[in-house]
């Protein structure tokens, strides 16, 4: 008996010409979009190769220690086409340095960044789905039970030796099944264009059946905030203006509403600064010890000579708004001092002093820094991503993001590997005495060798993690789902034909 | 007629749809200008409080020409407009100065002159909250009124059709086009009845707070933007007439209608706009930069090659030339860098005018007075500002008899204090002549799209068959 229902039910949803209107503009913006988005996501591989290439040269370029200017960049996300989230948003490159702690705040942009077209934001498939699914979801439901009443054919239905329950599930599958349609024939369609000019591993299709076992739950979820109002009204034009109004707050209203009105922020500019007084006190520290050292080493009085002699410029400062701190000195000769050799040796023991000092501060300093940008920017952003969770538009865009990596904590795992990169090179420096060493503040003896240098790699989090991520939000959905579904059912069994 | 409409009205006024309208949009109004009159002061204070700033720096200046001449006149702050709650247009991520610096360092012994920079503000490098959109009237009026507009009409004639209403209507003596003008008027005045209420309430509350004056241009601008408002709402009752004639079952014209809106209000903006943007791409940031350290090298390179390290000081108009022409080489290419930004974004804004949404959005930043076009105006002011300020420097130097008249070098200028009341001030105007010439187009466009669009449906009704 189910079978029939069902058999019936997706007779009427195939045949009718909004499911054939639904399907071609799925396919259309999917497609005409993932076009749009590869050529996108080339480009910026390009500008991401580009930069790579550019800043090998420029390492290779720096002839002494303390100029060395190692940059790492951050490879465009694959995935991104699915949903963009924060990977096309954030800063692409950092540098790498033991005086500086590489983070999220301190990157910046390899490729093109132009504020004048930052007003448009790049439609990716997520999007398509959480607008045009979720309509298709409402749409499919709001007459399912509502429509028959008024035509009176649930009375007929329900004189068969049915349970009330089967009715609906047999409305869910077969609706499902027709809503499943054009949401698996457009990713293949996409995932078709994809494989054409992206190459895919294993991973990034577990990834992608994440992407859609979460599509298919939004789906659902829609359908089923559809049957629910269908099952509690009595005429279908109220359903479906409930059913409209619904989507319109849920999907164009709430996202925005909360974001304008709810600013969970606090007084940021008084919470920094009390962050900035305490680096600039451990920076204080730094510099007070560095100027014990020219004391001991008995070049206090002529610490002017000495600098000039070797080029040399020694910063400490802390950014107000990130609250970076940076420690650097730096010989920047181009010329010889005449009494160069007199300081030379001076020169070998303050460096070897004061660049692990400038570490050691920077990793103190650190410690502060990290839990302030935790309390302030990051706790903000959480706070905004948790109220926007009252709506499936949230959920479903949380889950997705943390498939693809392209969320918050995706791209926060480059700037920890950044920053271990950072470890590894100091240890590189140790090892080869470096700090010591005559090459770090001038190449007179001949250049530093490079070529033994660790090499930076990024690999993105493994399929295992991405599902760990997205595990919250993913029950959250199927909860929902199973939530909904009962309530329906509750409503159906006691209401009235 | 009026009949009809009257008819129409009270059918409208009567359903659920009229009050969920009504409640939406007024909540949506509320929000608006509660969020505006909470962030709109600060934002208004921290103009005034940096072109005080501003101003007392080229007092401080003034003490002498020549100071003047290589200092140049610091940060020029763009004016906050004070119909941003219209439009928000982009301004979070437009800089909101540009500004004459000099720290660049030249040659040895040889100070540079300013030059006019213009900052690359992205602080969306490290904004890590959601993207949003703000609900300013734009988005108010181009995305729900829209909607609502076709959930008020997508079965105005096909709903009558299936109920068979349409047949009595017609059997009365009265042309048909009098029954869609009926129609249409109808569902205009239900569909502006709830946004007329929202907006006044939202302008009352501007208005009675202490916080924002608005003046009587402003309110010229507001009435502008009421008509445009009036244009898009009647363009998308049209459109669903039109589509309500054409489709003759009413659950298939709404999913059309819905369908066409969703394309039109977010998906042709913006993946034209991303489209269109990729026409003319500018060179990347850091490459810019490194061009630019890579022409000042360039102009020292010519300079120690023509003078070499002589330790005797060249003749002052030799240093002259030097610092002029390397401020100015360093200038043309910010300008340069700026033309190819403006073009890409004029670009992606081209393109996207084949939806009404888009063409109001842009009508909407024309009128408020925010966004991209005024951001080319705020450019335009600062060229302008910064040709003046030269000049006043060119000819209080020539009005000394003692000065040598070269230009950004100190023992070749005059250096005598400035009477700081007769230094050129920035003024960032707005003048809503040029703000309607931007706007012709789109205003035209937008007439010709409702056009369009209503005699379509005028020939679907007529043609209909019953």
């Amino acid at each position: 008996m189910l079978k029939t229902l069902i058999r019936r039910e997706l007779l009427d949803n195939l045949m009718t010409s909004r499911f054939a209107a639904v399907l071609l503009i799925t396919l259309l913006l999917v497609v005409a979009n993932t076009v749009v988005l590869i050529q996108d996501y080339e480009q910026r591989l390009e500008s991401y190769n580009g930069a790579i290439r550019t800043h090998y040269q420029e390492l290779r370029a720096a002839k002494t220690y303390s100029t060395m200017a190692i940059l790492v960049d951050r490879a465009p996300n694959p995935l991104s086409i699915f949903n963009v989230g924060l990977d096309k948003r954030l800063g692409n490159l950092v540098g790498i340095y033991h005086g500086f702690m590489p983070t999220l705040w301190n990157a910046q942009m390899h490729g093109t960044d132009n504020p004048f077209i930052a007003f448009f934001s790049l439609i990716d498939i997520v999007f398509i789905f959480e607008v045009v699914l979720s309509l298709m979801g409402l749409i499919f439901a709001y007459d399912a039970i509502a429509g028959e009443r008024e035509r009176g054919t649930l009375r007929l239905v329900l004189a068969q030796p049915i349970g009330r329950g089967q009715i609906l599930l047999a409305k869910y599958i077969s609706a499902m099944a027709c809503l499943l349609v054009p949401l698996i024939l457009s990713l293949l369609f996409a995932l078709l264009l994809l494989m054409r000019s992206i190459p895919l591993s294993t991973a990034d299709f577990l990834r992608i059946a994440g992407i859609v076992f979460a599509s298919f739950a939004y789906l659902s979820l829609f359908y089923l905030i559809g049957l629910l109002i269908s099952v509690a009204t009595r005429r279908t034009g109220t359903a479906l203006m409930l059913a409209m109004f619904v989507w319109g707050f849920l999907i164009l209203v709430y996202p925005n509403l909360i974001r304008a009105t709810v600013n969970p922020g606090g007084d940021i500019q008084a919470r920094t600064k009390i962050v900035e007084d305490q680096i600039q006190q451990i920076l204080d520290e730094y510099e007070r010890e560095r100027q014990k050292f020219l004391e001991k080493e008995g070049i206090a009085g002529e610490t002017s000579e000495f600098s000039k002699a070797l080029g040399l410029h020694s910063y400490a400062f802390v950014d107000p708004v990130t609250l970076m701190s940076y420690v650097e000195n730096i010989s920047l000769i181009s010329e010889i001092h005449p009494e160069f050799e007199q300081y030379a040796p001076s020169a070998k023991r303050y460096y070897n002093f004061v660049e692990p000092l400038s570490a050691r501060t920077v990793e103190k300093t650190w410690h502060i820094r990290k839990q302030a940008l935790d309390e302030i920017y990051v706790r903000q952003a959480e706070t905004d991503r948790v109220l926007l969770k009252f709506s499936p538009v949230g959920v479903y865009d949380a889950a997705t993001q943390a498939w693809a990596g392209t969320d918050l904590e995706g791209v926060r795992d480059f700037f920890s590997t950044a920053r271990r990169y950072r470890k590894a090179v100091i240890d590189y420096l140790y090892a080869k005495e470096a700090f010591s060493s005559r090459e770090w503040f001038i190449a007179d003896k001949g250049a530093v060798d490079w070529s033994t240098l660790p090499q930076f790699t990024f690999e993105r989090s493994t399929v295992g993690t991405n599902a760990k991520r997205a595990l919250p939000d993913m029950f959250l959905l199927l909860i929902c789902n199973l939530a909904l579904f009962m309530l329906i059912v509750l409503i159906f069994m006691k209401s009235e034909v | 007629m009026w009949h009809i409409a009257k008819r129409e009205l009270y059918d409208n006024l009567n359903s659920l749809r009229f009050a969920l309208a009504t409640v939406l949009i007024l909540a949506l109004m509320l929000t608006n200008a509660i969020v505006y009159l909470r962030e709109h002061p600060a934002r208004a204070q921290a103009y005034h409080n940096a072109a005080a700033n501003a101003t007392k720096t080229v007092e401080a200046r003034s003490t002498s020409l020549y100071r003047l001449a290589a200092e140049g006149p610091g940060d020029l702050h763009k004016a906050p407009s004070p119909l941003r709650f219209c439009a928000e247009g982009d301004e979070a991520f437009l800089p909101t100065h540009a500004g004459g610096s000099n720290f660049f360092p030249g040659i040895a012994n040889v100070r540079p002159i300013w030059r006019m920079i213009y900052p690359q503000e992205t602080p969306h490098l490290f904004n890590i909250r959601p993207d949003f959109t703000t609900l300013d009237w734009a988005f108010i009026v181009g995305y729900v009124l829209s909607f609502i507009a076709l959930l008020f009409t997508f079965d105005s004639i096909s709903g009558e059709l299936e109920r068979g209403t349409l047949r009595l209507t017609l059997a009365n003596p009265i042309p048909r086009h009098i029954v869609l003008v009926g129609k249409f008027l109808g569902a205009f005045i239900s569909v502006n009845i709830p946004f007329a209420v929202a907006v006044l309430m939202n302008l009352l509350l501007i208005s009675t707070s202490d916080a924002v004056q608005l003046n009587a241009e402003a309110w010229g601008r507001l009435g502008i933007l009421s008509g445009i408002v009036i244009l898009y709402a009647c363009l998308f009752i049209a459109l669903g007439l039109l589509i309500s004639a054409a489709v003759r079952e009413s659950g298939v014209s709404l999913v059309v209608l819905l369908l066409i809106w969703v394309s039109f209000v977010i998906f042709i903006p913006n993946t034209l706009a991303s489209i269109g943007s990729r026409t003319s791409v500018p060179i990347a940031y850091m490459e810019f930069w490194s061009r630019r350290i890579q022409l000042g090298n360039e102009a020292r390179e010519a300079y120690r090659d023509k003078y070499g390290d002589s330790q005797t000081p060249p003749p002052v108009h030799v240093l002259g030339e030097y610092v002029t022409s390397e401020a100015e080489a360093y200038e043309r290419f910010n300008e340069a860098y700026l033309k190819q930004q403006i073009e890409q974004g004029k670009r992606a804004r081209a393109i996207i005018r084949i939806s009404p949404t888009a063409i109001t959005q842009r009508l909407f930043e024309s009128f408020a007075g925010t966004g991209f076009e005024r951001h080319l105006q705020f450019i335009e002011n600062v060229q302008r500002y910064a040709r003046e300020y030269r000049e006043f420097v060119i000819d209080t130097d020539r009005a000394d008899p003692e000065s040598l008249h070269v230009v950004g070098i100190q023992e070749g200028m005059s250096q005598k204090p400035v009477n700081p009341k007769a230094i050129p001030k920035f003024k960032d105007t707005l003048s809503l002549n040029r703000d309607f010439n931007t706007a012709s187009t789109d205003l035209l466009l937008l007439v010709l799209f409702l056009m369009v669009i209503a005699s379509g449906a005028y020939l679907a009704f007529v043609r209909l068959e019953i």
